[in-house]
């Protein structure tokens, strides 16, 4: 078969359909892939046709050799997902985030530590965080209630106590921001931390965290124990 | 149930967050995958890589394939092949050489060829089948091995605009083929 058996490069009708073969195949120039991108966004069967290619495309694979990965991959995949033992504690937040939190880790603490007060002054919440228990927090049942006009919050805890020698420690992770200690929770019961003022306006869809520490909190500023239980904050 | 039934059943369940159905479904999919990825990068390392990123999106985009149509395997290939290739052009690895002997216009299938063209049911063969061998090839290498046009060009030599005219072509033929 020579060139000129080829049939014609033209008709209109063909050249959506080649444009199509040619993005599925990535082959596109940029400008030109950019342009059949929104061509495509407006119509349905150029989608259509560009799935038909996929799916045809696909078939060839049955050709490739089916070579297993390495068994660590899985682990890998799973400790990136799902948190393993010792994950970062973005791994452990995220499914409780709802805005991104960026998977880089920012290397400066702003520590300010909560103030620890006991008096039992009632705390009027207009920002409420129902902490979710995490793997490795089961039985911890834990509400935050956040005054933003006294500046404080109250953790309620009704179930679930750090491990023994341990304490709990609660932070606050505010858009992409490294997380910042607000204070140790009580041995048992409710907690009322004021919270630094120039920490207010972060604290809508923040998330709140709780960590166990040693004795006397977290030594280095950022959490190094499991994450037990953390959540949103929402409006109440 | 066949295994795309079995792998859709999967995919379903991944959608709404099962991990065990998550971890079937790698060990049910991830050697082919990880296969299409060693064939387009050549790099266990990079091949990993992007096999990882593939089953993240998988994880959190588990719903969403049907909108478009795709059958889960075809979506599952679809989805790593690309990233593969996406991956392939960002290292910006030089192409495989193509003899230029494979490139003689009247190039037929081989008696051998043919007789694994009579054996497999696949339309795509079939169809690829139809074209003169060299333009299959390219077709082969584009998909498969996810030379961009440039890559093809410098891979044998040819003209850019040739190897662009070629392809086309043999898309079209393919096209018809297909839609027999």
């Amino acid at each position: 078969m020579s060139d000129k058996t080829n049939p014609p490069e033209g008709p209109e009708e063909d050249e959506p359909r080649v444009l199509a073969a040619e993005y599925a195949l990535g082959l596109l120039p940029n400008d030109e892939r950019v342009a059949f991108e929104a061509r495509m966004a407006e119509d349905q069967a150029l989608r259509d046709e560009v799935a038909a290619w996929d799916a045809t495309f696909a078939e060839l694979i049955d050709d490739v050799e089916e070579v297993p990965p390495s068994p660590q991959l899985r682990k890998r995949l799973e400790a990136r997902l799902f948190g393993a033992r010792r994950p970062s504690i973005w791994q452990q937040v995220w499914p409780y985030a709802l805005g991104g939190i960026a998977a880089a880790v920012v290397l400066w603490f702003a520590a300010t530590s909560g103030v620890l007060v006991t008096d039992d002054e009632a705390v009027r919440a207009d920002l409420v965080a129902e902490l979710a228990a995490t793997p490795d927090g089961e039985g911890l049942d834990l509400r935050a209630n956040v005054d933003t006009t006294r500046g404080a919050v109250q953790i309620l805890r009704s179930a679930g106590d750090p491990p023994e020698g341990r304490v709990f420690e609660l932070w606050l992770i505010a858009g992409n921001n490294a997380p910042v200690s607000l204070g140790l929770l009580d041995g048992d019961g409710d907690t009322v931390i004021d919270l630094p003022q120039d920490l207010l306006a972060s604290l809508p869809g923040a998330v709140l965290a709780i960590s166990d520490e040693p004795p006397g909190g977290s030594p280095t500023g950022a959490p190094t124990g499991a994450v037990r239980a953390a959540g949103p904050l929402t409006a109440s | 149930m066949t295994p795309q039934e079995e792998v859709e059943r999967l995919i379903a369940r991944v959608a709404m967050g099962d991990r065990a159905a998550f971890t079937k479904l790698y060990d049910r999919t991830s050697a082919k995958l990880f296969g299409v990825c060693l064939r387009v990068l050549n790099d266990r390392a990079e091949a990993e890589e992007v096999l990882q990123e593939v089953f993240v999106t998988v994880w959190n985009k588990a719903d969403t394939y049907r909108v478009n149509g795709y059958s889960p395997m075809t979506w599952l290939i679809t989805i790593t092949r690309n990233r593969a290739v996406d991956r392939r052009r960002a290292l910006k690895r030089p192409p495989e050489p193509i003899d230029t002997a494979d490139l003689l216009p009247d190039g037929k299938p081989g008696p051998e060829a043919s007789a694994v063209a009579a054996s497999d049911a696949r339309r795509i063969t079939q169809c690829l089948d139809e074209l003169p061998r060299a333009r299959a090839h390219l077709v082969r290498r584009a998909y498969l091995d996810g030379d961009s046009y440039a890559d093809l060009a410098e891979a044998t030599g040819v003209n850019l605009n040739t190897i662009r005219t070629w392809l086309r072509r043999s898309l079209i033929a393919l096209r018809e083929c297909l839609s027999r």
